[in-house]
């Protein structure tokens, strides 16, 4: 009976994929949607994959960081600097130029991912040796300073990455299937990495450190594991953002984009990784939807006056507070989408008709 | 308290879907597309800009016989959601042209996607020369940041300057850029590389320059240039006149703010601006039009028109000209037909557009204080 079950559950999983590989090639090719909802689409995933890697560290691990900003800003600079073909750096670089190492130096953009995904590892391993002995609120605090210093390495380093003034001309991936592997092969990673044993060992360290420590979990070594893990897929993410942005400048990796993905994780449930993949879609297809509240209304030829822009945010907002009034564990808390899930929440609302 | 929930959220949907219904039925209007920073960090500056396109629309409402409509958007001052905004505007408005925007980074990641959907769009007030570099479709009306420091720079040689120091703020492009541009002329029209005594960078949020000050004062330039925010000027101004230095304090178009008077007080009396446009000393005769009816338009919401809101105008009027002078609305003939604007009157001066799209001005401002108002001192000319 289990095994029946399990079976069709497969089956369900391979259709499921096969609509969703569908769906996508046909907006891929330009059969449905446009460029707009591309656009949003992408941005969605690449949402997605930071707030995920966010997630393993914050709500698997049970550290509480706050700097994702700072490791997408190594991920998309390392993208940004690398990519960029040689013979518009000088017209980017025109105020101090470009350090002479860097301005030779040209590599493909799968290439300058995977290493500004490395590089995010790096940075978070020698950052996490020190900052990871401390707890709670105190590491919040030095990772938020963290990802803030890393902003203004990159504001000052003006030979290496144009200052304040950013580089632009980034080149553009021609098909949505970028976004979206990349999304499914970290969020696969990362569902795999936590029903490994490493990941039991992450979920001990986040509810109880002691007794985790107690049963031979080598507590530094693990938390280190997730944060550099975490940070790897930030880079990654950071590297995408840029790609899709065609420019990167410092003042967008600013500390107010990590309380972005918190917002996400949170809404999702910390420690869920389906939640965090529908709240990061919800989030960012969301505030496109609500810009219907920004443009003027008129009703029955009465214009409604609080109908203008910025109000979109107010509702935004509001939403938010009635979705953690009423869902204190985010959508789905800890636990994972299940088909079970489904069928419980379509039997409720029958019952809820009745 | 869930049923009334989903109650309000379906009424919410109905209300949605009769706004979609409303929308549809007008087809006879031209559709130009306005991207502004309304909320988040550049929120003040694009409204004021906003406002003045706002009010252009209103003056000249109509091309080729049809209604304009203004498709507003919000950026957030944000650039993951600058490109969203931008591509709505050009996908799902269909817009045949836009305005925008406050701030040039936003500006910059909409260029791209501009390019390859051929709308032409005019920036107002972006001076970063990134803007337009490599993008026929983007033009501005505003001058950009090399002009205005050589203005400055100019200026500054005249009141017979021979050394200056230069304060900027780290990580804000429009600060670095303007004061580069300004090192870079003052010691070419000195002819002196060593006539830049000091160059010192402060941060964000810095509100203690007198580290910097100090230095400063002890190398005593003739001229202290310090291209700032209008909540940053104001300190650095009366620091550095607490600290008694008596050289010549000068600033971009940003210091033409009350705020500045305001908060720096009796000790902003005699520092020096640069800007767009005067309204006392209108250069067209749209101009005088302009000033006219904008300052009944304000009332009493702002003592001074702003310098953002003008160009707003002249950009909003640049665009509905090419489109008159295209014929039509297709994006090709209007970019054409901005590439051949030839001596337009706008309100911040007469405008040319050179090859790369940028406003070819050949006239700044400069502006002092005296009595605690801005005054005019002259109309510079540079070539």
């Amino acid at each position: 009976m289990i095994n029946q079950r399990k079976d069709h559950n497969i089956k369900a999983y391979i259709l499921l994929f096969i609509v969703f590989a569908v769906l996508l090639t046909l907006l891929d090719l330009k059969y449905i949607g446009d460029e707009y909802v591309r656009r949003v689409l992408n941005l969605a995933a690449i949402y997605t994959i930071v707030s995920v890697s966010m997630n393993l560290v914050n709500g698997f691990t049970g550290l509480f960081s706050l700097g994702q900003a700072g490791f997408m800003a190594i991920g998309a600079y390392t993208v940004a600097i690398f990519t960029v073909p040689l013979e518009s750096r000088a017209s980017i670089f025109y105020v101090v130029p470009q350090n002479p190492a860097l301005a030779g130096i040209h590599i493909p953009f799968p290439a300058a991912l995977l290493l500004g995904g490395l590089l995010a590892a790096l940075v978070a391993i020698l950052i996490g040796i020190p900052v990871l002995r401390l707890k709670s609120d105190y590491l919040a605090i030095a990772t938020l300073g963290f990802s803030e210093i890393i902003r203004i390495v990159f504001t000052n380093a003006k030979t290496i990455t144009n200052g304040a003034l950013g580089i632009k001309s980034i080149p553009k991936m021609p098909t949505m299937w970028v976004f979206f592997g990349v999304m499914i092969l970290s969020v696969a990673f990362i569902v795999f990495l936590i029903n490994s044993s490493y990941g039991r060992a992450f979920k001990a360290i986040r509810e109880d450190a002691v007794a985790a420590e107690a049963m031979g979990i080598n507590l530094f070594k693990h938390k280190v594991m997730s944060f550099a893990i975490g940070a790897f897929f930030a880079g990654i993410g950071g590297g995408l953002f840029a790609s899709l942005l065609g420019t990167v400048d410092p003042k967008q990796f600013y500390f107010t984009m990590t309380y972005n993905f918190l917002l996400m994780i949170v809404l999702g449930g910390m420690g869920s990784i389906s939640g965090t993949v529908i709240a990061s879609f919800i989030v960012t297809i969301g505030l496109e939807v609500l810009r219907f509240f920004d443009n003027p209304l008129t009703l029955f030829g009465v214009t409604i006056p609080i109908f203008r822009a910025g109000f979109r945010m107010v509702i935004f907002s509001a939403l938010l507070m009635i979705l953690v009034l009423f869902f204190r564990n985010g959508l789905l808390g800890q636990k994972e989408l299940s088909w079970g899930m489904v069928r419980d929440w379509f039997g409720r609302l029958r019952r809820y008709k009745r | 308290m869930k049923r009334k929930l989903s109650l309000l959220l379906c009424l919410l949907m109905v209300l949605a879907s009769f706004a979609a219904c409303a929308k549809n039925e007008e087809s006879d209007v031209i559709k130009i597309g306005v991207f502004e920073p309304l909320t988040g960090e550049n929120g003040g500056g694009g409204l004021q800009e906003l406002d003045g396109i706002k009010y252009a629309n209103k003056m000249y409402g109509e091309v080729l016989g049809k209604k304009i409509e203004l498709v507003i958007v919000d950026n957030k001052s944000d650039k993951g959601e600058a490109t969203t905004a931008v591509t709505r505007l050009i996908e799902n408005d269909k817009v045949v042209a836009i305005i925008g925007s406050y701030g040039s980074g936003v500006s910059i990641a909409a260029g791209d996607i501009i390019k390859s959907a051929k709308i032409p769009t005019m920036g107002a007030s972006c001076t970063n020369p990134m803007v337009t570099q490599g993008n026929e479709y983007y033009f501005r009306a505003c001058f950009l940041d090399p002009f205005q420091g050589r203005v400055m720079a100019n200026y500054a040689l005249q009141q017979g300057a021979k050394t200056a120091a230069v304060i900027m703020q780290n990580g804000d492009d429009y600060s670095v850029g303007l004061g580069n541009f300004f090192i870079d002329a003052f010691k070419e029209l000195t002819g002196d590389p060593n006539s830049i005594v000091d160059i010192s960078e402060f941060q964000v949020n810095d509100s203690d320059f007198n580290g910097i000050l100090t230095n400063i004062k002890a190398k005593n330039p003739d001229v202290i240039f310090a291209p700032s925010s209008a909540t940053t000027a104001p300190l650095i101004i009366r620091q550095a006149r607490a600290l008694d230095i008596q050289s010549l304090i000068m600033g971009g178009d940003t210091w033409e703010n009350p705020a500045v008077i305001d908060v720096a007080g009796e000790y902003a009396e005699g520092i020096v601006l640069s800007t767009f446009f005067d309204e006392n000393d209108p250069a067209t005769n749209e101009a005088k039009v302009f000033v006219e009816g904008y300052k009944k338009e304000l009332g009493d919401k702002e003592p001074i028109i702003p310098a953002v809101a003008a160009l707003g105008y002249d950009a909003y009027l640049l665009i509905r000209d090419a489109i008159e002078r295209a014929g039509s609305t297709d994006g090709d003939a209007i970019k054409d037909a901005l590439n051949a604007t030839k001596d337009f009157e706008g309100v911040t001066g007469v405008i040319n557009f050179t090859e790369e799209g940028d406003a070819d001005k050949n006239i700044a401002v400069i502006k002092t204080v005296e009595e605690g108002r801005f005054v005019y001192i002259d109309t510079v000319e540079v070539k």
